[in-house]
């Protein structure tokens, strides 16, 4: 096939098959989950009392604005984008982009810094679902990564100076993030493929032991003698990610963003065109064929949480090299919040790129609506959970597809080989 | 006589497919009817159809005069009529009583608890009415496949069925099972119980129906009288084309030794010796079969030679070398090809589609890989090959294997293995499930390939198979050769008793069973 005609073949794929369809689904369910959201808002405000009501309906005084919680959650993420002036409904057209807004404004560097880590956290636990393991340790291989990271720059970083001294040093934070994270996720790879020792339990653990090595650590050894946490001393600048385009004070840096999202298309294409991908997903969807198949399951457990941790440990490193500037202890549950991302993304990597990103904008907004609103955080905890629940249950918007839409596109049986159903014996 | 269920122009469209094509069929009451046709005619789409899981595009069902127009199941079984699937839809650790009751149980206190006395003798008087052995307190995990067939059946008698619609019942029955199952049907019949079954096995419709209709790419071919039909006539109304049923095997001068499998022992799952020092010899341009009664270690004699499980003891060489210790894809990569007697667990990734499902086994090899990089495209025109070769329906090669049929699956996974170009075949019931037409495909395929020099080692349950195609012919049982003996020589009622552990009072055992071809231990 030629290469139009090979495009156009991939395209009518992509819109007939599933994708197109998993867009459906999560703008309905994204929709839905905001309407839901939106009585809740409205009904906690009417039980709430405050002293400036934000709305007030036939006469019952609201204390939230749901439109205006909403707003900020998504908007507020982005560093509110939108002209206050531009209301299309009540004929005012003005410029809809809001006069001085900054496209890189520290709300949306805050955003995409935490999309940039939630990326690495979300392909570590994908690759390991496809491979049939639940890693549940990405946390602690999370925090090995950005401890061994801290410790050995800390150590390199006084020799090595200039501008190649950084990419020296940043490609050797990274390598030092995927090995510690890898080693660490091959004790619970190994209890599995050799001891039959399941995987949820030893991973489970080995986050406490990766916490409370970390702590020992950071309060000991390797801590700063001059603060009073549990922390590093801080790296030197030069070893830290530059902030190309957006603010020093951002923590966030351009480059490392680029980089999860090369990471997620090489790990799409490692799954997808090559062997130990096809090994990989063969015993992850159905051992027993993949041991017919030759796959070898030991080596492919292996394969696969080790790649998975050190993806997690990359990310940790990333943490201390663009957010932190040190170790510190009480790392935010980025490996947890991984599994989200991964489940739903259908433990897709391109999928995590989106996945990811609503998180981070879930993440950086609920700030926004905390700060700029009365809601209540715990309540803005709960409008992040509906979505989230709303999104990965795709399922229930399939179901209710099949009876809104017509019966010839909304029910697609699987017999369409001549109507026998599937027979073994 | 009143007609029970009659089916007028039944027409049933899937995208892309219409499965059932302007279909009458008139079931009288009380009598037997089969369904024939091979895989993919449409048997069970109509089937479905007439039991509430699929609505027709156009069509009627009527049933006992009345038209019906059934939004599910339940809608059929409150109308009397009953479905047996293939797979057992029942609780494994749940009793056959409270199997039978689940759903419609009889209710004491006001409806808040289960009268269980009353649920059991209910089911006791059920089973004795029909004639039925089945003890109602067992657990059905404890019961056999036979058994668990006959509490399906009652478990739809129990609510009430008057049509009961079996969808390939003997596929998953010994042959004495299959007898068993016979007069069941008959006693059923004789209580005034309308049955259709669907087969695609001629003998047994033959056997056991009053009328046969014959359905061929969803069209109704033809509905004829079981007593006077034919076997040729049957078999070219369902294939379209005339079938020849003797199967022919040209001599082959046979060459080297392929396998070479020397006092091997191997133990299943739960560490019972399932094979016990078992020898045999495979050579160039031969067909070496085992018959047997399924379980009596023919799955892990043949798992220990494809290198899916790690043997006790003994020895396998593979010509002539030993590959004892040799992981699976090694073995495959040398040319040991390998039709596995579970299709939907181990021949193919059934969330894969046919692509990748052809690339299966070849992962690691050129020309799909190279440098750890898959071609899909060369893995694309692979399984485009296979599909076209082997006829497998539909042949959209983007589908995922699940939603084949049993038939197509195996087809495919045949085409897979036999497309390898194998040094040694090794084939477990190759042709199971899978409809007349491919079947002689199939067969006729072993045997070129035997005529090209590759060794074949072929297990099957169906004695005409083994009969038909070996060049020699081992029985197994408990996990021993019986006996090793030419095919032609024997008759089916040795091999009968050979299966069953006993030797023929006139029998010589052809050879020794430690050394079962006369040779020199290696």
């Amino acid at each position: 096939m030629k290469l139009p005609e090979r495009l156009a073949d991939r395209w009518a794929r992509l819109v007939t098959a599933s994708a197109f369809e998993r867009l459906l689904i999560s703008g309905a369910a994204l929709v839905l989950s905001i309407l839901v959201g939106g009585v809740l808002i409205l009904v906690a405000g009417v039980i709430a009392e405050c002293p400036n009501p934000a709305l007030s309906m036939l006469g019952v005084s609201v204390c939230y604005d749901p439109i205006a919680v909403f707003d900020k959650l998504f908007l507020g993420a982005l560093g509110d984008p939108i002209n206050p002036a531009f209301k299309p409904f009540q004929g005012q057209f003005a410029w809809i982009i809001r006069p001085g807004f900054d496209p890189l404004n520290g709300q949306l560097a805050t955003t995409l810094s935490e999309t940039t880590i939630l990326l690495f956290a979300g392909v570590a636990v994908a690759i390991a679902f496809r491979a049939g393991i639940f890693n549940i340790g990405a946390q602690g291989q999370l925090v090995v990564g950005a401890l061994a990271t801290a410790i050995v720059l800390l150590q390199v970083a006084p020799h090595i100076t200039g501008a190649i001294g950084t990419i020296v040093l940043l490609i050797a934070g990274l390598f030092v993030g995927a090995a510690a994270g890898g080693l660490f996720a091959a004790i619970p790879g190994a209890l599995l493929a050799y001891a039959d020792a399941n995987e949820v339990i030893t991973t489970i653990m080995l986050n406490f032991v990766a916490t409370a090595v970390a702590l020992y650590l950071a309060s000991n050894q390797f801590k700063d003698p001059e603060s009073f946490a549990n922390q590093t001393v801080p790296l030197p600048d030069h070893a830290l990610f530059p902030n190309i385009v957006f603010q020093p004070r951002d923590d966030f840096s351009l480059i490392a963003l680029v980089l999860a999202g090369l990471f997620l298309v090489a790990i799409w294409y490692l799954l997808n065109h090559t062997s130990l991908g096809f090994d990989i997903r063969t015993s992850g969807l159905q051992p027993q064929a993949a041991e017919y198949g030759g796959v070898d399951s030991k080596r492919t457990v292996m394969a696969g949480m080790v790649l998975s941790g050190a993806l997690a440990g990359i990310g940790g490193a990333v943490y201390v090299l663009m957010v932190l500037g040190n170790f510190q202890t009480g790392v935010p549950g980025y490996g947890f919040d991984g599994i989200t991302v991964s489940i739903l993304a259908g433990n897709n990597p391109l999928g995590v790129g989106f996945a990811g990103l609503l998180f981070g904008v879930l993440k950086s907004g609920s700030i926004v609506v905390d700060v700029g609103t009365d809601v209540p955080p715990q309540l803005v905890g709960v409008l992040r959970g509906l979505i989230i629940l709303f999104v990965a249950m795709p399922e229930f918007f399939r179901l209710i597809g099949t009876y809104v839409l017509p019966e010839e596109t909304g029910r697609g049986p699987a017999a369409t080989d001549g109507g026998e159903v599937i027979d073994d014996e | 006589m009143d007609t029970a269920v009659r089916l007028a122009g039944i027409t049933k469209e899937f995208p892309g497919v219409t499965a059932n094509d302007d279909i009458d069929l008139a079931v009288e009451e009380g009598t037997v009817h089969a369904l024939l046709g091979e895989n993919g005619a449409g048997k069970t789409t109509l089937v479905n159809v007439l039991y509430g899981l699929y609505e027709p595009t156009a069509g009627s069902v009527y049933v006992r005069g009345e038209e019906r127009d059934f939004d599910s199941p339940r809608d059929a079984i409150d109308a009397g009529v009953g479905m047996i699937h293939q797979h057992f839809m029942l609780v494994d650790p749940m009793t056959v009583t409270e199997n039978i009751v689940l759903g419609n149980e009889p209710r004491k206190w006001g409806g808040l608890v289960v009268d269980r006395e009353r649920a059991r003798s209910e089911v006791v008087e059920l089973s004795e009415r029909y004639g039925f052995d089945v003890d109602p307190d067992t657990a059905i995990e404890k019961t056999s496949v036979g058994v668990r067939q006959r509490v399906e059946i009652l478990k739809a008698l129990y609510r009430g069925a008057e049509v009961l619609i079996l969808d390939e019942p003997t596929a998953v029955l010994t042959p004495q099972e299959v007898e068993d199952l016979f007069e069941v049907l008959a006693e059923l019949k004789a209580q005034g119980k309308t049955i259709i079954f669907i087969t695609h096995k001629l003998g047994e419709a033959m056997e056991a129906a009053d009328e046969i209709t014959v359905l061929r790419d969803g069209r109704k071919v033809g509905t004829v009288d079981a007593a006077s039909a034919d076997r040729e006539s049957l078999a070219q109304m369902m294939v379209g084309r005339e079938v020849l049923i003797e199967m022919e095997t040209p001599a082959v001068q046979v060459g080297d030794p392929v396998l070479q499998v020397r006092d091997l022992s191997v133990v299943d799952d739960r560490d019972v010796e399932a094979v016990s020092g078992i020898s045999l010899t495979v050579r160039e341009g031969e067909v070496f079969g085992i018959a047997g009664v399924d379980g009596n270690g023919q799955a892990e004699l043949v798992e220990a030679i494809t290198g899916l499980r790690v043997p006790e003891a003994g020895s396998i060489r593979f010509e002539g070398t030993d590959i004892t210790e040799w992981n699976r894809l090694d073995r495959i990569h040398e040319g040991m090809a390998y039709i596995p007697e579970d299709r939907q667990s181990r021949g193919l990734v059934m969330d894969f589609d046919l692509v990748e499902n052809g690339l299966l086994g070849s992962q690691h090899s050129r020309p799909f890989v190279d440098g750890g990089r898959i071609d899909w495209e060369v893995a694309s025109e692979h399984a485009d090959r296979i599909v076209e070769t082997y006829d497998v329906r539909p042949g959209n090669t983007a589908a995922a294997a699940a939603s084949l049929s049993g038939g197509n699956q195996q087809k495919f996974i045949v085409g897979r293995e036999f497309e390898r170009d194998p040094r040694l075949m090794v084939a477990t019931h190759p042709t199971r499930g899978v409809d007349i037409g491919s079947t002689e495909y199939i067969h006729d395929r072993i045997l070129e390939m035997r005529e090209e020099g590759t060794g074949v080692l072929l297990i099957s349950s169906k004695l005409d198979e083994v009969q038909g195609l070996a060049d020699r012919l081992a029985v197994i049982y408990e996990g021993e050769l019986m006996a090793v003996v030419e095919p032609g020589d024997v008759t089916e009622e040795d091999l009968g008793l050979l299966m069953a552990g006993e030797y023929p009072a006139d029998f010589d055992a052809v050879t020794d069973h430690s050394l079962p071809n006369g040779e020199e231990p290696l």
